[in-house]
């Protein structure tokens, strides 16, 4: 097949009777009818597709935007949104939880400015992001007020510009820098919310405790998902044996029933003498749970991982440990990226769970709790809307995030 | 190449020796994972004596004492061990149907993404962009008190045409009961279903020798369905319709299906068919485009090439994947406790509630998840080797 062949190789085909059919080449619709056309009608299939569509955004996008705006009672959010945040934290720690969302917000400028791809800001582009702000300003006059909370919010967008103006200026030679901070925020703002007299994570309630667990599921899942990973790709049949059931033991069963674990049984496993509270043994079982996943995420990187990396980081006489962290891991993981972000996002969407063990007040059950006083009796939607938006908003940025980093990275391009 | 290497000769001290270490290495790690093992069993013996904890599995024969408003028969004054059965039966119901519906949904939702049409295809984003993003936890109570409790109530009506009730007690439809005759007319549907497939052949084979078009789905279902409906007036109509009504404050006759059973299967389907759906695209786009303009070259309409060229390639990548969702579904569908409905888990905490006894209801959950996981990862891989490639190997 791939030697040329000489002209009088090819046997000339018999010319079809009939009229020649004429293809028109594929042109881009120009005017708008163009291009409904085209994108609505262009059979009687997607014609009716369309008409049915239609009624079905006309029915259902009246009935929602009519509940949002006129028939929903807001004002059992905007009383409450304090609370969901933060549940029963003390007012005079609200500084550290302030300070830890300066430091946060910085770093994600750094990343963002460090490592994004430049945005190429197309007129639809630019309409949304307008919309964007407007909706998000708008929401914001709504729910909020006071000073303190416009001086917050301006500094915060502040130092994130700042942030992400020096990210750019110095591009991707923060790279370590960066990935040393993701490293260590875990641990420092722990640190910021607990030491020196700051209130016991006992306190932690809302929102906040969410960001909490979550942040443990994701941080602290990763060495346990690493070092079970290679556990499970080890040649010791001991230590494999056991990783596996280990994982397929917690992959089996609900993280509800592991949260449940964690309430009533963890304390009869450990030294009596350690009396752990709840929210941390209920962050232990949450992160050993996403370890579990982590895992098995990377386990499908190092498969990724090609059996010459191997042979060649022999050669060079990297004895078995190196070779794993020089040369494997770090390509297993940059693999694994996609896969770790949406299960990151669905860590963060499990830490709903938490509420419904024990006593301890989520974000959730806080919203919950402030539709069943008397005085917002029968607000339950709007307060779970409410609730799920802003779980939803978190997990979508991280999102639409990731793939801009994915990109940046080049992530499944090498 | 004329001299060898030259190799140490006998074996390295044995500090160095691979063979040894790697033996010494699995006995210190079973070594540590015993102590470990030993401590916590310690702990828990500590714990057992001292807050006179029952590690015991007699709980299970004495009587429950509270009720369950669903599914198998079952009443307050059966054994613990009876709650238990009666709420695995719900989590497998509910998960079955929530498996079936979402792979409908999810199928639906993976082709719209690809639609030519552009406001179908933009919708079936939104529905994923909102429901992928939304703890599963939350849909199933926006579906609960969002939905299902604004119904009426059931003593308020809420009847649809005098046939079927919607209330937010519950969903009542008329359901047929067997009566007389029943036997016969299930050997004739029997008969219908042998000749429907004799009709099915015969127009096959009249394709294959003439080329005519067999047209052999409505000439099979139209023989079988004329059997049917006559067999049905010829024996004397065996099944008779029987319609709900409502009772003080519940259904009688018909079939329910309850609002807590609908808000959690709804909140299952929802949140599960959007993952299904994006699994089904990738999968879409991953087979090869050649594949679907052969289909077009051989004049297959674009319904034929998604139906018998595309999809039955795309279901090998989609299977692993959508198996894992399955299985999610399952574990998700312990959020049930969260809307009240009696599956396992909110069944297992009533009885921690009641009776304590939590390490024995721990273990019940434990073993019946993982049998279930394990149930359903079986049949996905009995499916996936039948779809699997077969043949040449790469």
């Amino acid at each position: 097949m791939d030697r040329p062949r000489a002209p009088e190789d090819i046997t000339p085909l018999a010319v079809q009777e009939g009229p020649a059919v004429e293809v028109a080449p594929h042109k881009e619709p120009e005017t708008p009818l163009e291009w409904v056309r085209e994108n609505l009608f262009s059979s009687w299939f997607s014609g009716i597709l369309t008409l049915i569509s239609t009624a079905f955004l006309l029915y259902f996008g009246y009935a929602f935007l009519h509940w949002i705006f006129v028939s929903a009672e807001w004002r059992v959010v905007k009383v409450n949104l304090r609370s969901w945040m933060l549940g029963r934290f003390p007012p005079e720690g609200v500084g550290r939880v302030v300070t830890s969302m300066f430091l946060v917000v910085a770093l994600s400028g750094l990343t963002w400015g460090g490592l994004g791809k430049r945005i190429r800001w197309t007129i639809g582009r630019r309409i949304m992001a307008a919309g964007f702000a407007v909706g998000g300003l708008l929401l914001l006059y709504y729910v909020l007020s006071g000073v303190g909370i416009w001086l917050l919010i301006g500094g915060l967008t502040g130092t994130f510009a700042a942030a992400v103006w020096l990210g750019k200026r110095l591009g991707f030679r923060l790279r370590g820098v960066i990935t040393f901070g993701w490293v260590l925020i875990y641990p420092v703002v722990v640190a910021i919310l607990v030491a020196f007299g700051g209130p016991s994570p006992a306190r932690w309630g809302g929102f906040l405790l969410n960001v909490m667990v979550g942040s443990a599921g994701i941080v602290l899942s990763f060495p346990i998902g690493v070092v079970l990973a290679l556990g499970r790709r080890s040649s010791f049949p001991a230590i494999r044996t056991f990783c596996v059931g280990f994982i397929e033991l917690l992959r089996g069963v609900p993280l509800i029933t592991l949260l449940f674990a964690g309430l009533y049984f963890l304390p009869l496993l450990l030294p009596p003498s350690l009396d752990l509270h709840l929210i941390i043994r209920i962050t232990i079982m949450f992160t050993i749970f996403s370890g579990v996943y982590v895992a098995e995420i990377i386990r499908g990187g190092l498969q990724g991982v090609h059996q010459g990396q191997y042979e060649a980081a022999r050669a060079l006489g990297l004895p078995t440990w190196r070779m794993t962290a020089l040369v494997i891991l770090p390509q297993a993981l940059r693999n694994t990226i996609p896969a770790l972000v949406s299960h990151f996002i669905s860590v963060w969407k499990d830490t709903s769970l938490v509420g419904l063990v024990g006593s301890l007040d989520e974000g959730l059950s806080q919203a919950r709790h402030s539709a069943a006083g008397l005085e917002f009796i029968g607000t339950l939607p709007e307060v779970l809307f409410g609730a799920g938006f802003i779980f939803w908003v978190v997990a979508i940025s991280l999102g639409r995030w990731s793939q801009r980093v994915e990109k940046r990275v080049g992530v499944g391009e090498r | 190449m004329s001299q060898a290497v030259a190799v140490a000769p006998g074996r390295p001290p044995f500090w160095r020796d691979v063979r040894i270490l790697r033996i010494l290495g699995q006995v210190l790690f079973v070594v540590a994972v015993f102590l470990i093992g030993q401590q916590i069993y310690l702990n828990l013996q500590f714990g057992v004596k001292q807050q006179a904890i029952d590690l015991s599995w007699g709980f299970l024969n004495s009587q429950a004492g509270f009720d369950i408003k669903e599914g198998l028969d079952y009443s307050r004054a059966d054994s613990v061990a009876r709650a238990f059965t009666v709420a695995g039966f719900n989590t497998i119901r509910v998960a079955g149907v929530g498996i079936v519906l979402a792979s409908l949904f999810g199928l639906v939702i993976g082709v719209a993404r690809l639609s030519k049409n552009w406001l179908v295809r933009k919708i079936a984003q939104a529905y994923v962009d909102l429901f992928r993003n939304t703890p599963v936890l939350v849909v199933i109570l926006f579906v609960y008190f969002g939905f299902v409790l604004q119904l009426p109530r059931i003593d308020e009506g809420g009847s649809v045409f005098g046939v079927a009730f919607v209330s937010q007690r519950g969903t009542a439809i008329p359901w047929p009961r067997t009566d007389a005759g029943v036997g016969a007319w299930g050997v004739c549907l029997l008969a219908a279903l042998v000749v429907a497939w004799l009709v099915r052949r015969w127009r096959t084979r009249i394709n294959e020798t003439t080329g005519k078009p067999h047209y052999r789905f409505l000439w099979s279902g139209g023989v079988f369905l004329a059997i049917a409906v006559g067999s049905y007036f010829v024996i004397g109509s065996p099944m008779k319709m029987d319609v709900p009504k409502v009772d003080g404050l519940r259904f009688v006759g018909g079939v329910e299906m309850t609002g807590e059973f609908f808000a959690l299967l709804m909140g299952l389907v929802l949140y599960t068919s959007s993952f299904i759906g994006e699994i089904i695209r990738g999968s879409i786009l991953a087979v090869e485009k050649g594949q679907k303009e052969a289909g077009e070259a051989l004049g297959l309409t674009p319904f034929q090439q998604l139906r018998f060229v595309v999809l039955p390639q795309a279901m090998r990548i989609a299977i692993p994947p959508i198996n894992s969702q399955y299985l999610n579904l399952t574990k998700n569908s312990s959020l049930g406790l969260a809307v009240a409905f009696p599956e396992m888990v909110s069944v297992g905490t009533t009885i921690i509630n009641q009776e304590g006894r939590v390490t024995q209801v721990v273990v019940l959950w434990m073993l019946f998840y993982l049998t279930l996981s394990l149930s359903i990862s079986t049949v996905m891989n009995a499916i996936n080797r039948v779809v699997a490639y077969r043949g040449v190997r790469r």
